[in-house]
């Protein structure tokens, strides 16, 4: 495989972690555009932890976790009050609002005679860690698919728990699964700073990953393409926004003959799955099927 | 015992970096849509490095992971310092293009430069 290819699954692999914390909001029966903030904040948490403050990277990507689910927490928790699309409207603004935030920030110290640190729309650059502990493009692809395929696992023990089929049932029916004890905003809450978590693990990886970060980064096109991952994917598994990156991604790199008219061919088959399979390619009926087998 | 000396310097923080090289970029399109021939100037210390192998990719910060370009290798130009690459850019815009330097010397710069009808300009 060549730096390309590698480079092409790194960013299937990173999409991935942000297409999953979306999903796991759909499958609690919320629609966010607000993921990219927290993917957001685990990339700057990450990069402030390695080249600011000299940790190690799994110190910062688990503080970076911690900040994301944090910052999740506190943007769920008044927007649980909402419902519907009026939730997906409050957690845009708070991605927005975190960009804007982002935008300010303005922290820098020297760093070998560089001056490093996040510095407002210039961005924040020499995120160095991995260049500099010599980790190749081969070993950083098996980083990022390593941790992906411990949260799917993770994901998948979830799902076959209790705790899965509580997650489950109020995604289906809030109203219902309250009435059979389930604790809805404890639920929601809950899945919020996991996926806030999720997201933010995403972010440190493509920080180390890009060594460089802006606000721009993590723009509402981020949010919509993470939620389309997962709708096109499919709801009925934890693999199906892995299958809508793949997808997205394989669609864009295979059609670059049609140079600037890729992006409407790819917008118009987008459409027409949607139309033809609302809940994704491998969606609950689909899924049922194959593992009742 | 490899495996384990890699896990133990992963773990612990890097104490010192060498001197980091510095990168500035003139591309002018060549008539057709989106491609763009580029000279790149490398220098380090203040004196040019000659003798690097660069990998030239790009991406746009709008549309991180989204729109990449495959990496071309560079050659050297006629001047010290200097070598030649040719960008094939899916649109014209802001795009961060990512040299990744081995060779005399190992390093990864990043630059941010406005491509247009015209040629590119460094983001202000």
């Amino acid at each position: 495989m060549d730096e390309y290819a590698f480079g092409v699954l790194t960013n299937i692999g990173l999409l991935s972690f942000v297409a999953l914390s979306a999903y796991l909001l759909l499958v609690a029966g919320e629609l966010s555009f607000g993921q990219q903030a927290f993917f957001g904040v685990g990339a700057y948490a990450a990069g402030i932890g390695t080249a600011m403050l000299g940790w190690p990277l799994p110190l910062a990507a688990l503080g970076a976790m911690a900040c994301g689910a944090l910052a999740a927490a506190v943007v769920g928790l008044p927007a649980l009050r909402l419902r519907g699309l009026y939730f997906a409207m409050a957690t845009l603004a708070a991605a927005e609002m975190l960009r804007i935030a982002f935008e300010l920030l303005h922290w820098q110290v020297e760093v070998d005679g560089e001056p490093v640190g996040p510095d407002g729309t210039q961005g924040f650059r020499g995120i160095r860690w991995v260049f500099e502990h010599g980790v190749e493009p081969a070993g950083f692809l098996a980083l990022v698919w390593s941790l992906l395929a411990l949260v799917l696992a993770l994901i998948f023990l979830a799902e076959r728990s209790r705790l899965g089929t509580a997650v489950r049932a109020l995604g289906q029916d809030a109203e219902l699964a309250a009435s059979l004890g389930i604790d809805v905003l404890r639920f929601k809450l809950g899945v919020i700073a996991a996926s806030g978590a999720l997201a933010a693990l995403g972010g440190a990886l493509f920080a180390h990953h890009n060594t460089y970060i802006e606000p721009r980064n993590f723009d509402i096109m981020l949010g919509v393409h993470s939620l389309a991952y997962a709708l096109i994917g499919g709801l009925g598994t934890a693999l199906g926004p892995l299958l809508g990156v793949a997808l997205d991604i394989g669609v864009l790199e295979g059609s670059r003959f049609l140079q600037e008219y890729r992006m409407i061919v790819f917008g118009g088959l987008v459409a027409l799955l949607l139309v033809f399979r609302p809940r994704g390619i491998l969606d609950e009926r689909l899924v049922h099927r194959l593992t009742r087998r | 015992m490899k495996q384990l000396f890699l896990l133990i310097s992963l773990l612990l923080p890097l104490s010192a970096a060498a001197q980091r090289v510095h990168a500035e970029l003139q591309c002018k399109p060549t008539g057709t849509d989106f491609v763009y021939d580029c000279l790149i100037r490398l220098s380090r210390g203040g004196e040019p490095l000659s003798g690097a192998r660069i990998s030239v990719g790009a991406d746009m910060p709008s549309m991180p992971m989204a729109h990449n370009v495959k990496p071309v290798r560079a050659t050297p130009a006629e001047r010290p310092g200097e070598y030649r690459a040719r960008l094939d850019l899916d649109m014209q815009g802001e795009w961060a293009v990512k040299l990744r330097i081995s060779g005399p010397v190992r390093d990864l710069v990043i630059l941010h430069y406005d491509f247009t009808e015209s040629g590119t300009a460094p983001r202000k």
